[in-house]
């Protein structure tokens, strides 16, 4: 997998909301999962054109509370179904678990960092190490990057397609921690 | 450096060192599911090729949210989890009619051990650190738990809660608790576990502590427990085989915050629509007419609440415009009600008296309510539509509010009835 993500920078504020503002509420209570139904909606409450600007690689650096509301896992679906990276002050831990899950990779307590950047900027991400490079303003600064086992969940495809080699592993009789 | 209770149950399930903050893949010792989500794990199963579960003798499943099918489409379901039961070789089986409440019959018969780590579909499972288990709710992946035997956990820090003082006249721990969380609010005990001990703990029962490890879920705490005392061990003596160890943090544990709380919250406390840390002294919504009201939930569903109920109702009856709704937690309490004149006490004042299982609370599939109108209960919950009707205002106190409001049919201090 490759982790580092070299792209446009898209920054937004703080206590955006999973529901309505990141993808409307009814694919949640509709269930939807697939992420090329939902990525056409991401960020629908605050810059409904932002799925038509977005090209793979690029990055969403957000304030605090990012994704805050009801624990619904659809929001970060979309992000993913659009090939985007997430950097953000803060996300609430219902959200933490279901960026992990949807296989996002992403960084989060990264203090001020809304501070460093303008939407436009060239980044380059490694969300692996935690390394951050705001190319346009040469501005390099470390965040503290996921856990290596949550990592694995991401690197996997997330939730489900770690819980499937997790079950294949078992199948085979080696040790499914991961 | 020292550990707490939460940290040493994780670290000995593991057999690794494991402080607040870690990722890991602990091992459930105890698994409980309810009745509504049987079919849906067995769905989830089915489609990834699961067969077997990881390990069957640890889970305990319950028909305690809809015990008494009330529609054909209840029925078929009931139906299937039995048939899903037997699939799987589960052994621990309480189907309507033979344990109860899920939350509380495995503690009543001897399943849940202090130090013990469990996991469960439904939040309020939170209720088994009564006896000082730790308790975590897992949603969907629940199915993960149940094919390979673990889900991943961030270890969560704890807030020491020690408890002082003593009840004042006419409350109860429930306005203890309902006070509880609404002084502590959700930011300082976001994902922390809530760990009571202290001097006051000693004066609090069994029941007592499973309001105290129930309530705190509602501001989005991971768990709640009680630091296991004497209190545990007597009550756990004959319920449990095999040795019993209490756990305790170490005097250097790090908390994420230590906070001592006194038990005399001065008058009986109401939850007022629409959360349940929206609390107010009972002398601010004294009056309000109610229509429905019943006491029951994983939140009152021990005898004691029961108990408290009747020294209110003795001598009078449910107040015409209101229908009353008695659910016991288990078969046991509901025999002991039984023992104790109570349920004829209920029956001959003018109450419905339901199976075993969470009443009421379970979304208002039985026993709901209008849209317009109000209820004063002792549920878990008062979010709009949590009995059924969207448009209906719902009240949580403790079972001597809920009665005494149920027999003036208002919002009544309960303290009125025992001068």
């Amino acid at each position: 997998m490759n982790w580092i993500y070299k792209g446009k920078c898209w920054k937004f504020g703080d206590n955006l909301g999973i529901d309505g503002d990141v993808m409307p509420l009814r694919f949640a209570l509709e269930r939807e999962l697939d992420p090329a139904v939902l990525s056409p909606y991401l960020m629908a409450g605050v810059d409904p054109e932002f799925p038509n600007k977005v090209s793979p690689g690029d990055i969403i650096v957000a304030g605090k509370r990012f994704g805050q509301g009801n624990p619904h896992i659809q929001g970060f679906l979309g992000i993913v179904g659009h090939g985007l990276g997430l950097v953000a002050e803060s996300i609430p831990r219902g959200s933490f678990r279901n960026a992990i899950n949807a296989g996002l990779p992403f960084l989060t307590g990264c203090d001020g960092v809304t501070g460093d950047v303008e939407t436009g900027d060239d980044l380059e991400i490694n969300f692996e190490t935690g390394e951050f490079v705001n190319l346009s303003r040469d501005i390099t600064r470390q965040f503290q990057p996921l856990d290596s086992q949550l990592q694995a969940i991401i690197e996997a495809g997330g939730w489900h397609a770690n819980l499937e080699n997790r079950i294949a592993k078992l199948r085979s009789g080696e040790s499914a921690m991961t | 450096m020292g550990k707490t209770i939460t940290e040493k149950i994780l670290s000995r399930v593991t057999g690794s060192d494991v402080s607040a903050g870690d990722i890991i893949y602990p091992e459930p010792e105890l698994l409980t599911v309810h009745d509504w989500y049987v079919v849906n794990f067995d769905k989830a199963l089915q489609e990834l090729g699961v067969e077997r579960l990881y390990n069957p003798d640890i889970l305990v499943i319950s028909t305690d949210h809809e015990p008494v099918a009330v529609s054909p489409q209840a029925a078929e379901r009931q139906k299937l989890v039995r048939e899903i039961v037997k699939k799987y070789g589960i052994k621990n089986f309480f189907d309507t009619g033979r344990g109860g409440h899920g939350h509380v019959f495995p503690v009543e018969m001897g399943f849940v051990k202090p130090g013990m780590f469990v996991e469960a579909y439904d939040v309020h499972v939170t209720n088994f650190g009564a006896v000082g288990a730790l308790a975590i709710p897992v949603l969907i992946e629940i199915t993960e738990v149940l094919a390979c035997g673990s889900v991943w956990l961030r270890t969560p820090d704890t807030v020491r809660v020690n408890l002082t003082g003593a009840l004042s006249p006419g409350t109860s721990i429930r306005d203890v608790a309902q006070k509880l969380i609404c002084d502590l609010g959700a930011a300082r005990v976001d994902y922390a576990v809530v760990e009571f001990g202290g001097p006051a703990l000693a004066s609090i029962d069994i029941a007592g502590r499973h309001i105290l490890c129930n309530t705190p879920i509602e501001v989005g705490v991971k768990s709640a427990l009680i630091e296991p005392d004497q209190s545990t061990l007597d009550y756990l003596a004959g319920r449990v085989d095999g040795p019993i160890e209490l756990i305790a943090s170490d005097p250097d544990a790090v908390f994420r915050e230590v906070i001592d709380y006194d038990l005399d919250v001065m008058e009986p406390q109401v939850a007022v629509p629409p959360t349940p840390d929206c609390v107010v002294g009972v002398s601010e919504v004294a009056g309000r007419p109610v229509h429905h009201a019943f006491i029951g939930s994983c939140a009152a569903a021990n005898l004691s609440d029961l108990q408290q109920a009747a020294a209110i109702l003795r001598g009078h009856k449910i107040h015409p415009d209101v229908r009353f709704i008695i659910t016991p937690g288990t078969q046991e309490i509901m025999a002991a009600a039984e023992d104790e004149g109570l349920l004829r006490l209920f029956a001959e004042a003018g109450a419905m008296i339901t199976q075993p299982g969470c009443g009421p609370c379970a979304g208002g599939r039985i026993g709901g309510m209008a849209n317009g109108e109000t209820s004063i209960n002792t549920g878990t919950r008062n979010d709009y539509g949590r009995l059924g009707a969207p448009d209906a205002d719902i009240y949580l106190g403790s079972s001597a509010t809920v009665m005494a409001s149920a027999v003036a049919g208002k919002i009544t201090d309960p303290r009125e009835f025992l001068s």
